[in-house]
C-alpha cells in the first residue's frame, strides 16, 4: 500500500551540485553556496540610517523614539512520501521607527533604505503619534533601562541551519518518509524543516545600539494511516519540537530512525478503542503539557491582555485585576513554580535584549503555587509596580519583523521540575486508573483562559501503575484554576522537556511569536475526559 | 498618507519582465505582491497603536525539468533581483525532482473585476483616528470601555510565467471591529464590518450595536446541551471560512475527508445538506471581489460548490486533475452562501427556546471525517424564550459537526459580507446569512466574558 518509493539519487545530486558550483564560479557570479545571499551582519551604513531615523523623529517632536533594521530569512523544505513538495527561501529586510508624542505612539516602516525614505518614515511615525495624541490623548511612562551603546548577541549554536545544504535536508526528509511508509496501513507521510534567521539592529533615542542574530528551527512530521477498507484514518504528528537552536539540534533528534515508531503509533490508532468519557487521572507528558501551559498560564499572565489591551481579539484574562491577584491568587499546590525566562537554552523566545533594549532575564510568575507577577514591557512596568514592588521591565517587547510595531509578547514561560527526581515510570506507577497523553493535539481555550479543551497525539490507558493499551478520541476539559489545583505529582529534572510553537498569535495587525515552555511530566487527579469521535 | 499605495501595475509588469529575462531556468514564474497596510488600534478607550507600511515581496520560482524551487525577496534593485534569480536556480538544481510538478501555464485570460476602491486606498490616519474616536466617546458616555481595530489594505498583485502568463489585479480591503465591555468586566458586546469599499463600513452602526449588546445585565447560567441557535452572520462566517478548506477533491479521493466515499472515490453529486444550502465562490461578487487568478496563474471564475444541498464539485490541482483526466478547478478565493428571506426578528419570534450567538473564538478542528470543530461563543450570547430575547447568558464551548449544522437548517436570512477572521484583519471575503439551526451542541459552560 505504500506505492513504489522513488529514491533520491544522492550521488547524482552531489555531482549536480559540484557541476553547478563550478558553472557558477566560471560565470563569475557571487553565489558560492546555499547560504543566504544577504549580508550576515548589519553594516555601519545601516546603523547610520537607523540613527538618522531616530534623530529625525526626535527633531520632529518625539520625546522618545526607537527603531530597528530587521532582516528575516526563512528557508522551508517539505516532502511528501518520496517527493520534495516545497523549496522556499524568503528574505525580507526593512527599517522601522516608533515615536512617542505626549502619551501616544506612532509607528512607520519602509523597505526603501535611502536617507530620504527613512527620514520621511520617521516624520510619518511622529505625525501618526501626534494625530493620535490630539484625538485621544493618553499617558505613557517608560521604565528605566540601562543604556547599551554597543551590544551583540547571537543564539548559541554550532551549525547555522542556513549553512546546511538543501540536499542534506532533502535526503533526511525523504529518509524519514521512507521509514514511516514501511509500516502497514501507513499511506502518507509529510515532513518538513523550517529554518529562521532574524538579524536585528536596535537603536533607541536614549543611546542603546544592539545587534542580535536569532536562530530558530522547526522540524515537522505528520504520518497518516488509513484503514484497509478506507473507512477510517488516523494521524501521528507533533512528534518533535521547534527550538531556538542551530542545525545540530536536528541532527540530535534521530528523526529517520524514530519515524517507524511514530508510524506504528499512527497505525495502532486505527485499532485502538475509543475512550470512555468521564473522570480519569491524567498524566501529561511534557510534549503535551507545554501547550496547556502556553494557553492557561502563559497567556493569562500577559499584562496587556489582563488590562484589556487585547479585548477585541486575543481576549482578556481571569488573572485580574492586578491588585486582587498579585501575591493572592492560588493557582496550584505549593510545589508549583513558574518562571518567565528569556535566557533558557534552546528557547524560541530566548534573546540577549528585547525590542526596547531591556536585557533578558528570569523572574518568578508563580511562586509556591501563588501568582506573583505578569509579563511586562517598559510602559507596562509602571502599571503594577505598586503591587509587585518591581519598577523594571521584564523585557517582553517584540515585533515579528521590520513591518511590525513591537508590543508585549510571551517569553519562555516554564514550569520548574520537582525537587524529588521522579521519573516517568515513577509518575505512571503512582496511577491506578489514568490516561497518559503524549504530543499536542487539537487545543482550544476561551478568551479569558478559563475553559480548556485539549487533545493529544497518543493516549495510553494506565492501569495499576502500568501502560495497559492505547486509546483514541481523547480530550481533557476543565476550568483553569481547578485544573492546576488538581495537580498531584510532578516529575524531576530528568523528565524536563522544552516544547515550543512558532505560531503564538496576538495583536492587531496579528503578529506571530515563537516561544518555548519547559515542564516535567505531571499527574492531575480526577479530570473530565470527553470523547471527540 | 494619501500617496500611491505600493507599486503600480506597470511597475509590476516591468519587474516581472526583467526577472524573466534574467532567468536561465527551463521555466520561471514571478509572483509579486505590493501593498500598503494602515491600521489604528484602540483599547481602554485610547488609541494604543497606529501605523502603516508599504511592502513589496517578489517570489521567483525556477524550474529545471521537474526540479523546482522558489525564492522570495523584498528588494527590487537590479543586483538584488539577479542574486535572487540565481539563488532560486541554484536551489532548483539542488532539489530532487518533484513528480507532481506540472508545467507553468501559458497565456490565460482573466475576467476584469474592479476590486480597488479609492475610498479605501486613500483613507488617512486621521480619518481612522476620528472613526475610532466616535466609538471611544460613545463607549465612555455609556460607561463602557472600547477596544477596536481598523485594518486597511491597498495594493496590487501579479503573476507572470516564462510561458506567457501575465495577470495583475489591484484591490483594497478594510475591516473595522469593536468590542465594548462594562467597566466591571461582567458584560461584553461586539460588532464589525469588512468590505473592499470603505463607504460600506458603517462606523456609527458598529458603535451602536457593540454598545447595545454590552447591556449592563448580569449574565445568568444556562445548562450546556443541544439548543436551537441563531447564528448571526459573523458567527456563521467564522465557521464557513474553515469549511472552505474541506472542498478538496484529492483529500476526498485519498480517503482523508468527509467527502471521501467508503471504498474509494468521492461524494461529488451526492445530496448531503439541506435543500436550501447553496454555496459558491465568485471573484466578481460586489464588495467581496478577489483576484481573478491564483498564484500559478489559473483563472478563477464563479463556481458552485454546493447547489441545493448537493455537492456540485470539489477543487482539484492541475496535477490531480491530470491524474484523473479531468479539468483542474482552483480552490475558492471567496465564499458566498446564498441568503433567504427570513428576518432576524422572525427567527427570534419563531423560537420557543434558543440561543442567539454573535461570534466565536479559538475555533479548532476536531474530526475531519465529520468536519467537526470546537470553539467558544463570545461577546453577545443571549437566551431566547417564547419568541423574545430574555437575558444574556454565560458563554459556551461548542463541539459541532458543520455537516450536521448544514443539515439542521430552520431559517435563512439575507447574506452579508462579514469580518470572519478571528483576528479581525482583512481576510478571505465571506458572504453569509443569519442562520437558525436546531440541535447545535453547546457542550460546556465558559466563565469567560
Amino acid at each position: 500500500m505504500t506505492g513504489s518509493p522513488l529514491h533520491l539519487p544522492h550521488d547524482v545530486s552531489r555531482r549536480d551540485f559540484i557541476r553547478l558550483s563550478a558553472a557558477v564560479a566560471a560565470a563569475g557570479i557571487l553565489l558560492p553556496s546555499t547560504k543566504p545571499v544577504a549580508a550576515q551582519t548589519m553594516t555601519s551604513s545601516e546603523c547610520e540610517l537607523l540613527l538618522l531615523a531616530i534623530d529625525v523623529a526626535r527633531s520632529a517632536g518625539a520625546q522618545y523614539a526607537d527603531g530597528r533594521i530587521i532582516r528575516t530569512q526563512f528557508e522551508a523544505i517539505g516532502a511528501r512520501e518520496q517527493m520534495i513538495t516545497q523549496v522556499q527561501s524568503t528574505d525580507s529586510f526593512g527599517i522601522n521607527v516608533r515615536a512617542l508624542v505626549g502619551g501616544s505612539w506612532g509607528f512607520s516602516a519602509t523597505q526603501v533604505l535611502t536617507r530620504d525614505a527613512v527620514a520621511a518614515m520617521a516624520r510619518e511615525a511622529v505625525a501618526i503619534a501626534t494625530a493620535n495624541n490630539e484625538v485621544a490623548p493618553s499617558e505613557t511612562v517608560l521604565a528605566q533601562v540601562d543604556v547599551f551603546p554597543d551590544a551583540d548577541w547571537i543564539t548559541p549554536h554550532t551549525v547555522d541551519p542556513f549553512d546546511v545544504s538543501l540536499e542534506d535536508k532533502a535526503a533526511l526528509l525523504l529518509r524519514i518518509n521512507e521509514e514511516a511508509l514501511r509500516v502497514n496501513n501507513i499511506r502518507f507521510s509529510n515532513s518538513s524543516i523550517l529554518s529562521v534567521k532574524e538579524e536585528r539592529l536596535l537603536a533607541t533615542s536614549e543611546g542603546s545600539v544592539i545587534r542580535q542574530t536569532l536562530l530558530r528551527i522547526n522540524p515537522s512530521i505528520n504520518i497518516t494511516a488509513i484503514s484497509p477498507d478506507g473507512s477510517d484514518f488516523q494521524t501521528r504528528g507533533a512528534v518533535v519540537e521547534p527550538a531556538g537552536r542551530g542545525y545540530e539540534y536536528i541532527r540530535g533528534l534521530e528523526l529517520a530512525s524514530s519515524a517507524e515508531g511514530w508510524a506504528e503509533e499512527a497505525a495502532m490508532k486505527l485499532e485502538a478503542p475509543s475512550v470512555e468519557p468521564g473522570k480519569w487521572d491524567l498524566i501529561l507528558h511534557p510534549s503535551n503539557l507545554w501547550l496547556t501551559i502556553h494557553e492557561s498560564i502563559g497567556h493569562p499572565t500577559e499584562l496587556d491582555r489582563a488590562l484589556g489591551f487585547e479585548a477585541n481579539y486575543a481576549g482578556t484574562s481571569f488573572i485580574y485585576p492586578p491588585e486582587d491577584v498579585i501575591n493572592k491568587l492560588r493557582l496550584g499546590p505549593e510545589f508549583l513554580q513558574f518562571v518567565g525566562n528569556r535566557t533558557e537554552f534552546g528557547g524560541c523566545a530566548t534573546t540577549g535584549w528585547d525590542d526596547e533594549g531591556v536585557p533578558a532575564e528570569i523572574w518568578p510568575i508563580i511562586e509556591d503555587g501563588l501568582f506573583v507577577d505578569y509579563q511586562t514591557t517598559r510602559e507596562q512596568a509602571d502599571w503594577i509596580s505598586q503591587y509587585t514592588g518591581i519598577t523594571r521591565s521584564h523585557g517582553c517587547s517584540y515585533g515579528q519583523n521590520w513591518e511590525s510595531m513591537p508590543f508585549q509578547r510571551m517569553p519562555n514561560v516554564s514550569m520548574l521540575p520537582g525537587e524529588n527526581d521522579l521519573s516517568e515510570d515513577d509518575v505512571i506507577g503512582n496511577t491506578d486508573r489514568g490516561i497518559l497523553v503524549e504530543g499536542r493535539g487539537s487545543y482550544s481555550i476561551d478568551q479569558q483562559r478559563y475553559n480548556i479543551q485539549f487533545a493529544g497525539q497518543v493516549f495510553w490507558e494506565i492501569r495499576n501503575g502500568r501502560k495497559y493499551r492505547m486509546l483514541r478520541d481523547v480530550a481533557y476539559v476543565g476550568r483553569t484554576p481547578e485544573f492546576w489545583n488538581a495537580l498531584d505529582t510532578i516529575g524531576g529534572p530528568s523528565t524536563y522537556y522544552l516544547g515550543a510553537s512558532f505560531g503564538d498569535a496576538k495583536g492587531q495587525p496579528i503578529q506571530v511569536n515563537a516561544v518555548s515552555h519547559g515542564c516535567p511530566i505531571s499527574l492531575f487527579r480526577d479530570i473530565d475526559i470527553i470523547n471527540t469521535a | 498618507m494619501a500617496e500611491e499605495k505600493g507599486l503600480s501595475s506597470d511597475d509590476l509588469k516591468a519587474l516581472s519582465d526583467r526577472i524573466i529575462q534574467l532567468s536561465n531556468a527551463d521555466q520561471c514564474r514571478v509572483n509579486i505582491n505590493s501593498s500598503w497596510r494602515g491600521y489604528t488600534r484602540v483599547a481602554t478607550n485610547r488609541i494604543t497603536s497606529a501605523g502603516g507600511a508599504d511592502a513589496t515581496s517578489i517570489n521567483i520560482t525556477s524550474v529545471f525539468g521537474k526540479r523546482v524551487a522558489s525564492v522570495s525577496t523584498n528588494s527590487f534593485e537590479d543586483d538584488a533581483l539577479l542574486v535572487a534569480v540565481r539563488r532560486s536556480e541554484t536551489l532548483a538544481r539542488l532539489a530532487p525532482e518533484s513528480p507532481e510538478y506540472v508545467d507553468e501555464l501559458n497565456l490565460q485570460s482573466y475576467q476584469d473585476n474592479q476590486a480597488y476602491y479609492e475610498s479605501t486606498g486613500e483613507l488617512e490616519a486621521i480619518t481612522r483616528a476620528e472613526a475610532a474616536a466616535i466609538a471611544i466617546r460613545q463607549a465612555e458616555s455609556a460607561g463602557q470601555i472600547a477596544a477596536s481595530y481598523m485594518d486597511v489594505r491597498a495594493g496590487t498583485r501579479s503573476v507572470a510565467t516564462s510561458n506567457g502568463v501575465y495577470g495583475s489585479h489591484s484591490s483594497t480591503g478594510v475591516a473595522y471591529t469593536l468590542t465594548s465591555r462594562t467597566r466591571d468586566g461582567l458584560q461584553s458586546g461586539w460588532a464589525g464590518d469588512e468590505a473592499n469599499d470603505w463607504n460600506n463600513i458603517e462606523g456609527q452602526r458598529i458603535a451602536d450595536d457593540a454598545i447595545a449588546k454590552c447591556r449592563d445585565w448580569r449574565k445568568t447560567d444556562l445548562d450546556p446541551g443541544q439548543y436551537t441557535v441563531i447564528l448571526e452572520p459573523t458567527a456563521l462566517g467564522m465557521l464557513m471560512l474553515r469549511m472552505m478548506n474541506s472542498f478538496n477533491q484529492r483529500t476526498a479521493d485519498e480517503g482523508r475527508s468527509y467527502f471521501s466515499k467508503t471504498g474509494g472515490g468521492n461524494r461529488i453529486g451526492e445530496k448531503l445538506f439541506d435543500d436550501r444550502i447553496n454555496i459558491y465562490s465568485d471573484p466578481a461578487y460586489r464588495d467581496a471581489e478577489t483576484s481573478p487568478f491564483n498564484n500559478s496563474g489559473q483563472p478563477i471564475n464563479r463556481q458552485d460548490w454546493i447547489r441545493s444541498g448537493t455537492v456540485e464539485d470539489l477543487a482539484r490541482s492541475r496535477f490531480w486533475a491530470g491524474q484523473l483526466d479531468q479539468e483542474p478547478l482552483p480552490s475558492p478565493s471567496n465564499l458566498i452562501m446564498a441568503g433567504g428571506n427570513d428576518s432576524l426578528e422572525e427567527m427570534i419570534a419563531s423560537t420557543k427556546r434558543g440561543v442567539l450567538l454573535t461570534r466565536f473564538w479559538y475555533i479548532r478542528g476536531l474530526n475531519p471525517r465529520i468536519i467537526s470543530y470546537t470553539g467558544l461563543t463570545r461577546d453577545g450570547t443571549f437566551l431566547i424564550e417564547d419568541g423574545k430575547i430574555t437575558r444574556p447568558v454565560t458563554n459556551f464551548r461548542f463541539n459541532q459537526s458543520l455537516v450536521e449544522m448544514l443539515q439542521n437548517i430552520e431559517m435563512i436570512g439575507p447574506s452579508v459580507r462579514v469580518a470572519a477572521s478571528e483576528n479581525s484583519s482583512v481576510s478571505t471575503p465571506i458572504v453569509v446569512p443569519t442562520l437558525k439551526v436546531r440541535g447545535f451542541n453547546l457542550s460546556s459552560v465558559s466563565d469567560a466574558i
